[in-house]
């Protein structure tokens, strides 16, 4: 994968190898599935949509009742534009994709989201609890690694550091 | 301290905390990246660099920092895009 620096404006162009593309594809579909569908007891939907007051249970549910659908859409909208930009043709062996900065935000905002629903599928956060699937396990932690180097690369282009 | 001055009744602190003491906390997070975490508070909240990164690292190392304060709604507002951003945050109380 290439990420570089757009020519003209302050935005972001990404090449995919088309397997890179598919794969980025299927992960998208798969967090707009969790977004869709995730129940109230879903640990990584609980990592997408936090509580704002864990003191505070009616003023949680208050805040949870006026801001959830809003962060729900621009999830979901975030992961579908992924998945759409990311649709390889016949053929295609690398998939070029220009974003500007608001287009590029929505792209790091679904890495985002993408990393916090694997890290708790893996249990990033424990260490050292026994693997129940290893095979699937590694799998999991590849795509999060990977979607970590693609966003890292990306806020490289975005957000150049001095020095 | 004494408990005299600890114990509150609820209501009169409500009446009691100004408009403006309330808090914009963000949590630490193992699975955000520290350049991702500062352009976040670079863009949304306008932040210079140096800021920005200060504040990410007290998140790092501190497990959270009060990136902003002022009035509960402004507060509500700041957590709302937060959580739009995949960051871990809270409204809370400032303590008198």
């Amino acid at each position: 994968m290439i990420v570089a620096g757009r020519g003209a404006g302050d935005g972001v162009r990404l090449v995919l190898e088309a397997e890179e593309a598919m794969l980025l594809s299927e992960l998208a579909d798969q967090v707009d599935s969790v977004l869709l569908l995730g129940t109230d007891d879903d640990p990584a939907l609980g990592r997408l949509l936090p509580d704002a007051y864990p003191d505070d249970v009616d003023a949680g549910r208050e805040f949870t009742r006026y801001t959830r659908d809003n962060l729900v859409d621009g999830k979901r909208q975030a992961a579908q534009s992924v998945r759409d930009a990311t649709s390889v043709g016949d053929g295609e062996r690398l998939v070029e994709i220009e974003l500007d900065q608001v287009q590029a935000w929505g792209w790091l905002t679904f890495l985002t989201d993408l990393r916090l629903i694997l890290a708790e599928r893996v249990g990033i956060i424990e260490e050292g609890t026994p693997e129940q699937d290893e095979q699937r396990d590694d799998y999991l932690r590849a795509a999060y690694e990977w979607a970590g180097f693609v966003q890292g690369s990306m806020l490289e282009v975005l957000d150049p550091t001095e020095s | 301290m004494t408990d005299t001055l600890e114990r509150t009744d609820l209501d009169q602190e409500t009446l009691r905390v100004p408009e403006a003491s309330w808090r914009t906390i963000v949590w630490d997070d193992p699975v955000n990246l520290m350049t991702y975490v500062t352009y976040v508070f670079r863009s949304y909240f306008g932040y210079p660099r140096e800021e920005a990164e200060r504040l990410m690292l007290l998140v790092h190392h501190e497990g959270r920092a009060v990136v902003a304060t002022g009035n509960r709604e402004a507060m509500e507002r700041h957590v709302h895009a937060m959580h739009g951003y995949g960051l871990q945050a809270t409204v809370s109380r400032a303590e008198p």
